[in-house]
């Protein structure tokens, strides 16, 4: 076996048994949990689409180590059409689910740690790199979905990681065994952890010396001893258990479905070890992922901006505005900086470049432009959206209202637009709406692969100010005048 | 040596400097100097027939320069992109001094 169906991936999650909490009670079933279900069904199509002709172009690949078709989401690029191919994939998702599907982050973690792992070896004799290979095999061959969990909860922000008074705040190993380690600390943000098979654990940040214990990567599965689940509370996920049109995105929910792991004293056997005190590549672990991941951003939201801009005419049209020259203009406006995002991520791509292991990874300079871009850009296009929609988007009936035998006649009969339109029509794109650009999901754009600042580091080191001193000076006739500046 | 005969025929290729990461120009003057110091090397067009080294200057880990064809038109090729000679991570301070030492493994070879 080494491509899985949708359904085959939520049999495959019934099968573990994760530790998992939310709302206070554990999950017995997470495929089968109402809280869940939009986010796996979001991740199974990750699976379904692969295998249908329509994107299987995107969606799978060749894997290098079998030369076997696997899902693009476990595969290693090795080049710049594999780099753009990824871009395309997370568009055409975008545009399916209106959501995150999750997969993305392990498969930038693979990719980060396949490469750092190789030079890892080169500088210190070690073998990690063979072993994140074998693990590959292992990801390919049966279609595991893996989360890549980065964050650390980090505590005090001022202090590094062993200079916190708690330990725990970064994940760190507590013992060094003969058979493996064992780690405790706890990783935030995780996004489709407790509807993935396993987890990619990485450091999240530079480490010095003493801060050896904490630069570790490794992996465990899902429900491996000691790893405990929270999953975190979003915008209107009450709306999950007790309603269907007011979800808005009843089938794929919003954003990723994120968690707090915790690893308490959890047990990782050697072979699933792949980085163990080399602090000094903890940087460039974290700028690879870092770079991987905020590639994606001008790929996954332009396809959600898409379904906005979708939702956005309809709407325009259920009331009767959509041939407003202004409405038009607003519209227009959706696209162009949806494209522009577009433009960025496809950029970042094409300018990739080959790393020693003999993967790709894309440009940080533009990957951080692309995903500083989305910071803002995706909440103007929000910001459009709700102009569009109106001030209906914060105050509509329920939909409990409208099925109401007493007055559920009002809320068809008040909450109408244009006469051949549906009630409903125009409910179920305010709630689509809603979900879209009124809450968690646009979180996730500000801070999802980092946030701002760490992109406005990543830019700066990356920025040469001294050449472009030099081309001003070249013209304004200051010093050296050589022919040219290069 | 006598000038200009069995002279190693070397040629730079540059990948077109759109926002070179390094100054490839130090590199190419340092190498400059080492020809009229050492003389058993000399520069060649790229059009030039039989070349015997391609020295690939690329100002990014892009390596625009680095194409099958460029380096097909030299029995041997170095590589410079960005901060890296040949893959290998080298600061831009000891570019210059770096990919000479290579050039040299290459003529001595």
């Amino acid at each position: 076996m080494s491509m899985m169906t949708g359904n085959e991936y939520r049999e495959s999650l019934r099968r573990l048994k994760p530790e998992v909490y939310y709302l206070g009670k554990k999950i017995e079933s997470v495929a089968d949990h109402p809280a869940f279900i939009p986010h796996v069904n979001a991740a199974a199509l990750t699976y379904e689409m692969a295998l249908a002709p329509e994107f299987e172009e995107l969606l799978s690949a060749t894997s290098h180590l079998t030369g076997e078709k696997i899902n693009r989401y476990t595969h290693i690029h090795h080049s710049h059409d594999d780099l753009v191919k990824k871009v395309k994939m997370m568009r055409a998702l975008g545009q399916q689910t209106g959501s995150c599907f999750q997969r993305c982050v392990g498969h930038d973690g693979l990719n980060s740690v396949y490469s750092v792992t190789y030079e890892i070896d080169q500088k210190m004799g070690t073998d990690y790199h063979k072993r994140l290979v074998d693990l590959l095999r292992e990801v390919q061959s049966k279609d595991l979905m893996i989360s890549g969990t980065m964050t650390d909860v980090k505590g005090d922000r001022r202090l590094s990681p062993s200079k916190q008074k708690d330990p725990d705040l970064y994940v760190h190993v507590v013992e060094k065994r003969e058979d493996g380690i064992v780690v405790s600390g706890a990783k935030a943000h995780i996004t489709g952890a407790v509807n993935s098979h396993g987890h990619l654990v990485m450091p999240t940040a530079a480490m010095k010396a003493e801060d050896a214990d904490y630069a570790v990567c490794f992996y465990v599965p899902v429900d491996a001893p000691g790893v405990i689940h929270i999953f975190g509370r979003q915008t209107n996920d009450e709306r999950k258990c007790s309603c269907f049109l007011d979800q808005g995105n009843v089938d794929y929910g919003i954003v990723g479905g994120e968690a707090l792991i915790i690893f308490d004293k959890a047990f990782v056997p050697w072979e699933h070890v792949f980085m163990c005190g080399e602090y000094e590549f903890a940087y460039e672990l974290v700028e690879r992922f870092a770079t991987a991941h905020r590639q994606n951003y001008g790929g996954c939201k332009v396809g959600l901006a898409d379904t906005l801009i979708g939702a956005s005419y309809a709407l325009a049209q259920a009331q009767g505005t959509d041939r407003s020259s202004h409405i038009r203009d607003k519209l227009v406006e959706m696209v162009h900086l949806t494209e522009t995002l577009y433009c960025c991520s496809i950029a970042c791509s094409c300018q990739g470049y080959a790393l020693p292991a003999g993967s790709y990874m894309a440009d940080p300079l533009l990957a951080n432009v692309t995903k500083l871009n989305v910071t803002r850009h995706i909440y103007e296009i929000a910001r459009i959206a709700q102009d569009i929609a109106g001030g209906i988007l914060a105050t509509a009936p329920s939909e409990m209202d409208w099925k109401n035998p007493k007055i559920g006649k009002y809320v068809d009969k008040y909450m109408k637009g244009i006469a051949d339109i549906p009630t409903e029509t125009r409910m179920r794109l305010i709630r689509l709406l809603e979900a879209m650009t009124c809450g968690t999901a646009l979180v996730e754009s500000m801070h999802g692969a980092g946030s701002p600042q760490a992109q406005r580091i990543m830019i700066e080191r990356r920025a040469n100010l001294e050449r472009k001193k030099r081309l001003a000076e070249k013209l304004a006739k200051i010093g050296e005048q050589p022919l040219f500046v290069c | 040596m006598p000038k200009n005969s069995h002279k190693v025929k070397v040629a730079l290729k540059y990948c077109g400097s759109c926002n070179p990461h390094v100054d490839l120009t130090r590199i190419a003057r340092h190498l400059t100097k080492l020809a009229e110091t050492r003389g058993d090397f000399q520069f060649v067009p790229m059009l030039e027939d039989a070349i015997d080294v391609v020295v690939i200057l690329c100002g990014c880990p892009r390596a625009c320069g680095n194409k099958p064809e460029v380096r097909a038109r030299a029995g041997q090729s170095l590589l410079t992109a960005g901060e890296s000679i040949n893959g290998r991570h080298v600061p831009e301070a000891h570019l210059p001094s770096t990919v000479e030492q290579e050039l040299i493994k290459i003529l001595d070879s």
